[in-house]
């Protein structure tokens, strides 16, 4: 029974680990202005698409990866900047609209770019290679990806306890106009949680793409969206909140993918019943079993509206 | 002994640690305008939405001309004869003067969706536009009934919030500071169109207010809490010569030197 | 909007936008019968009439009622294979459903009987979804209504399901808008009514919503998008009417489902993901949110842009011997993109704003002398009420009077 279902699990802590480093961009993003940034898986995929070209551009690899962390950073300073920032004294749907519309550009211009085929991603040593573990064979990235999610995490964590940048997030996201008239640069306070959230999507995406060899424009989507589900399902706002959530999905999502074959190897079924198409589907139906029970998620804060 | 409208017993409501409102009772009868007062924070508009079921109260039970509506939807409440204006003016923004009232006569309605889509509810539109302009009529506000709501000068908006909830068919009116932002000649006219409408549509008058003018001219009884708690309760002038009201307003130090 | 004063006025904008649309039907029956079917006009339109009873239906939830669903795709879906599965002729049943031996169904319903039932169906499905979605807040609401398509769509491809939904096989030869022109005996057609017809059922269906805007039920529904709490207060019962209005939006999207089945002519779930909600609602944002008028007319653009007047954007074009750069496939949605996110930035009010044909008329009439509408500051600022509470007067009313009492 393990060895039937250790492999599903294994892939989906990497893969939890991925969706975890895209969360922290919803959660923080939300977190400070209350906004579902809509474009943020796009922007993960964007990631992708930027080292293809520059792996292609013949750059060695060594640099490549530390120029699309920062080129992933620098697109999601500029998204704020350009179609948030006009918005933040509008109404709340319109933001959500110009994220949706961010989202939409960005897919298409991807898709301008490669001609909507499927770029395949280049092979980064060490990381690509081939391990076996009590068993299972697998890509290194499955193990390195948790491992590093953990480490990420805790820096993060870190800075934003114990760094001022990071208690004037802290304060921003408890009270907006409050910290603004306590001399707060509310700019670059968004600014930074644009350019920290975008970066770890950047992490995410060389992890992600690693393991799937392959990128078109619509790569962002489902992923952006599940760590969005994970985000909300640990309580969106919370950090570890996302971070806990995202490996469940993940873990259960795999699982799920499986099942066909984990409950025919058990026995339990004569034959596959076509259960992996419910992998995603999975996803949405535990958001909408969380949001009825708690909608606060896991660890989020109850809070009162004032009449 | 008049009947009784509004009972409230032991009324209390907590915000995680904070209590509210505390050990709260009242008494309303028929046709009396009550005011209740206190400093700012004392609980006074959280009293209103506990009554008119924005909040649940966390203890206690109010009765509703003898029937319970502890916990009941707001919009359950105002069904049973309960109308209220807001402190914060609430108006739908987006219509007219004349929208407003009239989507306020929408809960008397008989029709169902596909009868009012259909438009075989012709006579009961009818009638609700002719209550509508009756309404708005008595308000005088009838010359302004195609003006966008939020674009009516600030008196006018309460006004307009007061016709509004009139046209929900209220037993018990409550009205949350009405006079907030009005000039002392405003708040006087105020005084004398609720003392009409209270006439007019049988009403019950339940208040909020800080104009101390307004509250001690046409209140026959008057509840004065502090953090929560009820210090007083009397007539006008009762309450105004009670020293626990006059220590609340000014603190205690001043007690002695204003005696 | 309508009132006792300037009802004269009102009959006259409303005749004269009758006329309007009457005129537009009579137009498009003439250019059917001259002109050939081929040509593009007559795909924008069909596919414009799809899609502008669609944004009508999304519409009515984010612009009438401010409750804003994503979920337009996933109710599209349900209607598209309703109408798919109980119009396929017995007779080509084995062919479509060719790994399930000819599926379940074997009957078939008239196309109009089977239209109503794709809307039913996805009324019936919204009506159970919303009960826990319906509770939530704005951004919550709009996540859980796009996981629902999402789910609907991995239901809908289940091969357990496949007797019935045919699995991930495409649905297909069931009865599409061209089954509308009528044919002689020889099979040639006489009449041409594959254009007309979709646009007079996207028109029917848009009407039934404008008279439910224009009721009771629809001030209601203004009410609660412009302030919950007050709408609340005045006895409108919040769950029962936005319900109400997440199952009409639901059948005219299931509506709206089928007619794009037929316009395609083969159905299948895949299809209908979230970039589709997206379209539509970047639709709505077009034509102005709060604007029935404004999303059938950017319904129309939406379409004439992407599927004929931009077309060029995607091909090399030479102009002498220069060749214009940047054109090759793709091309046209960039700049597609770019519109919108300008329109989103800078024209938020979008083509219409929240006014209708008449009052454009009735603008015309009295020299437009109407004040402008407000709506897009005060309204719907849902997000920034939240944390930041309306400023209050009785802090210093308060203070000024406390002298009073003491005396």
């Amino acid at each position: 029974m393990w060895n039937t279902i250790f492999p599903y699990l294994l892939t989906g802590i990497s893969v939890g680990g991925q969706y975890a480093l895209i969360a922290i961009g919803y959660t923080m993003v939300y977190g400070i202005l209350r906004l579902i940034n809509f474009a943020h898986g796009d922007v993960f995929m964007v990631a992708g698409i930027v080292m293809v070209y520059m792996a292609a551009s013949g750059m060695p690899l060594w640099l490549c990866i530390p120029l699309v962390l920062i080129v992933t950073a620098l697109v999601g300073f500029l998204i704020e900047r350009v179609a948030y920032k006009p918005l933040r004294s509008a109404p709340r749907m319109s933001a959500m609209i110009s994220a949706i519309g961010v989202s939409y550009t960005l897919q298409n211009l991807v898709l301008y770019i490669t001609g909507g085929l499927n770029q395949l991603y280049p092979t980064i040593p060490w990381i690509s290679d081939s391990v076996t573990l009590f068993g299972a064979t697998t890509k290194m990235v499955t193990l390195v990806t948790p491992v590093l999610t953990i480490l990420l995490v805790v820096g993060l964590v870190l800075l934003i306890n114990h760094t001022k940048i990071g208690m004037a997030m802290r304060a921003v996201s408890r009270d907006f106009e409050t910290s603004q008239l306590m001399g707060i640069k509310i700019n670059s306070v968004i600014s930074m949680t644009f350019v920290i959230g975008t970066f770890l999507a950047g992490v995410a995406s060389i992890l992600y793409f690693t393991n799937y060899t392959t990128v078109i424009q619509t790569s962002g989507a489902m992923p952006g969206l599940k760590a969005f589900v994970a985000a909300v399902f640990g309580g969106i706002g919370s950090i570890p909140g996302a971070v806990v959530g995202a490996f469940i999905i993940g873990i259960a999502e795999n699982i799920i993918k499986g099942l066909d074959i984990i409950l025919f190897k058990l026995g339990v079924i004569a034959s596959p019943i076509g259960l992996a198409t419910f992998s995603d589907a999975f996803t949405f139906a535990l958001l909408i079993v969380i949001l009825a029970v708690k909608p606060t998620g896991l660890f989020g804060e109850k809070t009162t509206d004032k009449v | 002994m008049s009947e009784n409208v509004l009972k409230i017993e032991h009324l209390t409501m907590r915000f995680g640690g904070v209590v509210a409102v505390n050990d709260l009772s009242m008494d309303i009868n028929k046709g009396e305008i009550v005011a209740l007062i206190g400093p700012n924070g004392a609980g006074k508009t959280t009293a209103f939405n506990m009554v008119t079921g924005v909040y649940t109260p966390t203890e206690g039970k109010i009765a509703l001309e003898g029937r319970d509506i502890t916990g009941k939807r707001p919009d359950e409440i105002t069904k049973l004869g309960v109308a209220r204006t807001f402190q914060n003016i609430r108006l739908f923004s987006s219509m007219t003067v004349f929208d407003n009232v009239l989507t306020a006569r929408h809960l008397r309605r008989t029709s169902n969706f596909l009868t009012a889509t259909f438009r075989l509810n012709l006579a009961e539109e009818k009638k609700m536009r002719a209550e509508t302009e009756a309404l708005l009529k008595e308000v005088d506000l009838w010359e302004l009934r195609n003006e966008q709501a939020t674009s009516l000068p600030y008196g006018k908006q309460r006004l307009l919030e007061i016709a509004r909830a009139l046209a929900t068919g209220p037993r018990l009116l409550l009205l949350d500071e009405p006079a907030a932002g009005m000039n002392p000649q405003e708040t006087e006219e105020l005084g004398e169109f609720i003392r009409q409408i209270k006439d007019k549509f049988n009403l019950t008058v339940f208040l909020i207010e800080h104009h101390m003018n307004l509250v001690m001219g046409i209140s026959d009884r008057i509840y004065v809490i502090d953090f929560g708690k009820q210090i007083a309760e009397g007539t006008p002038a009762e309450v105004q010569n009670d020293p626990a009201v006059i220590a609340a307003y000014l603190g205690v130090e001043e007690e002695g030197s204003d005696a | 909007m309508n009132n006792a004063l300037s009802k004269k006025k009102m009959d006259s904008a409303t005749i004269i936008t009758a006329a309007i649309v009457l005129c537009f039907y009579v137009a498009v029956f003439i250019a059917e019968q001259f002109i050939a079917p081929t040509s593009m006009l007559f795909t924008v339109l069909k596919k414009g009439a799809t899609y502008a009873l669609v944004a009508v239906s999304m519409n009515l939830l984010n612009g009438f009622t401010g409750i804003f669903s994503l979920g337009q795709a996933g109710f599209m879906l349900i209607g598209a294979y309703v109408y798919g599965i109980f119009t396929i002729p017995v007779a080509s049943r084995l062919d479509v459903y060719q790994y399930y031996n000819g599926g379940l169904v074997q009957f078939v319903l008239p196309w109009f009987v089977a239209m109503l039932l794709a809307g039913l169906v996805a009324a019936f499905f919204a009506f159970l979804i919303g009960m826990p979605v319906l509770r939530l807040k704005s951004d919550y609401l709009a996540i859980a209504s796009l996981g629902f398509a999402e789910i609907i769509r991995a239901v809908m491809q289940w091969d357990k399901l496949g007797p019935i939904t045919n699995g991930s096989n495409m649905l297909r030869l069931f009865p599409a808008f061209n089954d509308f022109n009528i044919k002689n005996a020889d099979g040639q057609v006489t009449v041409y009514l594959s254009t007309l017809v979709p646009l007079l059922i996207a028109g029917l269906c848009i009407f039934v919503i404008i008279l439910l805007i224009n009721s009771t039920f629809g001030r209601a529904l203004k009410a609660i998008r412009d302030d919950e709490i007050a709408a609340e207060a005045m006895g409108i019962r919040l769950a029962s009417h936005k319900r109400l209005a997440f199952c009409i939006s639901s059948f005219f999207a299931g509506v709206g489902g089928a007619m794009l089945a037929m316009y395609q002519t083969t159905v299948q779930a895949k299809g209908f993901t979230t970039a589709m909600t997206y379209e539509i609602l970047l639709i709505v944002v077009i034509g102005g949110i709060g604007s029935v008028t404004g999303s059938c007319i950017s319904s129309f653009l939406f379409v004439a842009a992407s599927e004929w007047w931009l077309r060029f954007l995607d091909q090399k074009q030479m102009i002498g011997d220069f060749e214009v750069p940047l054109l090759r496939n793709g091309f046209r949605l960039v700049v597609f993109s770019i519109i919108i996110m300008v329109v989103v930035l800078f024209f938020r009010k979008g083509i219409m704003g929240t006014r209708e044909l008449p009052d454009l008329i009735r603008g015309i009439g009295r020299k437009n002398k109407r004040p402008t509408n407000g709506r897009t500051e005060g309204v719907r600022s849902e997000g920034l009420a939240a944390r930041n509470p309306r400023p209050t007067n009785s802090e210093d009313a308060g203070r000024n009077n406390k002298g009073a009492a003491a005396k």
